[in-house]
This record gives structure tokens, sequence and C-alpha cells, in this order.
């Protein structure tokens, strides 16, 4: 397993976009073998990176990997309509942890981000 | 990724819950289509308001779909039906569930309800309909289409696909491609044991159908709710066969309220399921 270090204060856009960036990337190589994507904040999922909605099951699964139940890719995409999917953009993803992320560091008072890793 | 072995293959399996560990008041099994389909198509769709409503989700990749393992044959009817049933048993899923299955999985997840009474609370079948005789040569005629356009014009209906449709569907038009070439699951479907009418008849437990109003499916509303002891069905104006993606809100609006109406039934009767269906057979 990867044992990335648990972010004690909320990550930039920058640190989840090398994250997402890492994840897509090792995804990629798993499923169809590609190993010379290039990923960035203007990406699609769908048009760019081809990824059937199956993958996006397994992305949720690194997401709440890495940053636990906060970041919730299934209920964020429940929200979309098909249109916003298509569309959708890792930079939007990335956008969407980090206030993720914010919201809860303001929510936590003294617990520090221990959940143990799935 | 969570991968259960059922002693026969792999099955990729999601789960989803209430939210701060609150237990759930009970369990929904979502069974998915066939070819394009996957259990992505109810993560990103109902799981999410199934799970916030106090249900425990299991959804599952069938066979040969999505991340699950893919055997070269197998695909019967009944061949699906013991994947959930031995699924099930993995998980530890022992008490009544609520079915939910979607096309194909609907066939699957009455298969279930009709083999095993005691175990199924209640069924929701979205453009679906039990195992007949009469679905065996539809599923037929679809298959052997399918087989036939993938054998002799792949890249010609490929590229069709693509230039009238979109490029997703093209893509997952490959990936079915791939599934009905590398397996024998367009012989085994057709192949099919199927039900009787007094097995059909027999699920007690209260069934939903639920339809689009622009496919023909719909047509099999009479028919169902003539046969099944416990039916409702609602038709949902303006849609196909992809209502379940198309229309999730609504869909899962209605399967959610066939599930809690279920369980308040039951809370109501002071009963277990299987004693209250009895004292109501004479409506069959």
């Amino acid at each position: 397993m990867n044992a990335a270090p648990r972010p004690t204060t909320a990550p930039d856009e920058e640190a989840v976009l090398s994250d997402i960036t890492g994840m897509l990337t090792r995804l990629l190589e798993d499923e169809y073998g590609l190993d010379d994507v290039e990923i960035g904040m203007t990406t699609t999922f769908n048009r760019d990176l081809e990824l059937e909605s199956i993958d996006l099951v397994t992305l949720a699964g690194l997401l709440e990997e890495r940053y636990g139940k906060r970041v919730n890719l299934a209920e964020f995409l429940a929200d979309m309509d098909f249109d916003e999917i298509i569309e959708l953009t890792v930079g939007r993803l990335v956008e969407y942890v980090v206030n993720g992320l914010k919201a809860t560091e303001a929510n936590a008072t003294e617990a520090p981000a221990t959940e143990a890793a799935g | 990724m969570a991968m259960v072995d059922t002693g026969q293959l792999r099955l990729h399996v999601q789960r989803m819950g209430p939210r701060d560990d609150r237990p759930a008041t009970a369990t929904v099994v979502l069974v998915h289509g066939l070819l394009t389909d996957s259990l992505a198509s109810y993560y990103f769709t109902v799981a999410p308001s199934f799970a916030a409503a106090g249900l425990d989700v299991v959804m599952y990749d069938l066979r040969g779909h999505g991340r699950s393992g893919r055997p070269a044959s197998g695909y019967t009817l009944d061949d699906s039906v013991d994947d959930l049933e031995a699924l099930l048993d993995r998980l530890a899923v022992t008490g009544p569930v609520h079915l939910v299955g979607n096309s194909y999985g609907g066939t699957i997840a009455f298969g279930y309800a009709a083999r095993r009474p005691e175990r199924a609370a209640s069924v929701s079948l979205v453009e679906s309909q039990p195992a007949t005789a009469g679905w065996a040569r539809t599923m037929d005629g679809v298959l052997r289409q399918v087989l036939h356009e993938l054998a002799h014009n792949e890249t010609e209906a490929l590229a069709w696909i693509s230039s009238n449709r979109s490029r997703n569907t093209a893509r997952l038009a490959r990936g079915a491609a791939r599934l009905a070439r590398e397996t024998t699951l367009a012989q085994d479907i057709p192949a099919s044991r199927v039900l009787t009418e007094e097995q059909i008849r027999a699920v007690r437990c209260p069934v939903l159908g639920l339809y689009g109003g622009d496919s023909e499916l719909a047509l099999l509303v009479p028919w169902l709710r003539a046969l099944l002891p416990d039916c409702r069905t609602v038709v949902l104006p303006g849609h196909e066969h992809s209502v379940l993606v198309e229309a999730a809100a609504a869909v899962g609006g209605h399967v959610l309220t066939h599930i809690q109406q279920t369980a308040t039934a039951e809370t109501d009767s002071g009963t277990e399921a299987g004693t209250k269906t009895e004292a109501e057979a004479v409506t069959g």
C-alpha cells in the first residue's frame, strides 16, 4: 500500500492536483496499459481520458483511501446531470476536494485527520 | 476495490451505508443490466440517496461486466442467480433483502426472489420482467442482432455509432463487443431455463414495475399486474429503456418509497414477511 503521509492541514490546489494526477496515471496504466497521458486542470475525464463510469468508481475508492470519507465522489457526481458529468474536468474535481478538506479543517477543533486509510 | 470470491469467480462489490455509522434499516441489492452496463449506473445515481435514507446498499458487477471476473462460459440466468446467491452468502447478508434490478438485472433479481422467497423483502423491476419464454425469444433476437453486427460489420457499426451517437456510446459498444466475442453470453442467455406462470405467481413479496412510457416493455404492465399477487406499476412518460440513468431522481424516489412502504407494512402486521404473505394468498 502507498503510505503517503496524511496531511495535517488542508492541502492546496497544487498538492491535490498532484495526488489526483497520480491516481489517474495509475488507473490508466492498470486498466488500459497507458503510460504517457498528460493530465492538467483542464483535462476532461470523458473526452480526453476516455474513462468509463466504472473507472470513476475506482477513482472514488482511491480518493476515499487518500482523504477519508470527507471526499465523496459518488455524492458529488450524483448531484450533476449527464451533460455536466460528460464535461467534468480534473480541475473541477480538484476544486471540490480542496473545498471539502477546507470545510472539514474548519469544523475540526481538535481531532486531526487520523482515520485509517481504507 | 472490494473483490468477493464466490468459489466460482471474483465479483467486484461496492457498498454504501448511512453516514455517521448509524445502523442501516434494511439492505438493498442493486443489479445492473447487460453488455454496456456496470454497477456504476447505480453508484453515481440512486445509491448515494438510498444510503442517505438509511439503507445498507450492496452493488456488484455481474460476471463478465465491469471489474468482475470474465469466465469464457456460464452466462445463463441460473448462473447469474447462483452468483447473487453466493455473493450474499459470502457477505453474510442472510436476512430478507430488497432487490432492485435494471433491465436484465431485474430478471436476475426476480429469479433470486423466485428461488429464495424467504430472502426477498421486495423486488423493484426497472425496465425489466421475469424470465418467460417470450423474454427468452426477445433476448435471442436482440443478442443475435448484436452478434451479427459484430461478426460482419464491427468496424462500420462502430464508426456509425461514433458519428451518429457519441464517442462515449462507441466506447461502450466496443466493450460490449469484447464481452460478446470472448464469452458464450449471447448463446447462453436465450438458452436460460425460464419461469413458469406458477413460479412467477409464487413471488408474493411486493413487486414494483417501473417503465419508460416510450419503451415497449411498458406493454407488460397489465400482464404483470394480473399475474403477481402484490404488484404496483409506474410508467414515466417521455422515457425509453434507459430511464434509470435519464431520470435517476424519479426512479430512485419511486423505488425508495416502495422499499419504505414494504418495511412499514411488515412492522404494522407485526409478523415476518413469510407469514404475512400466507394470509394474503387468496388474492393471487
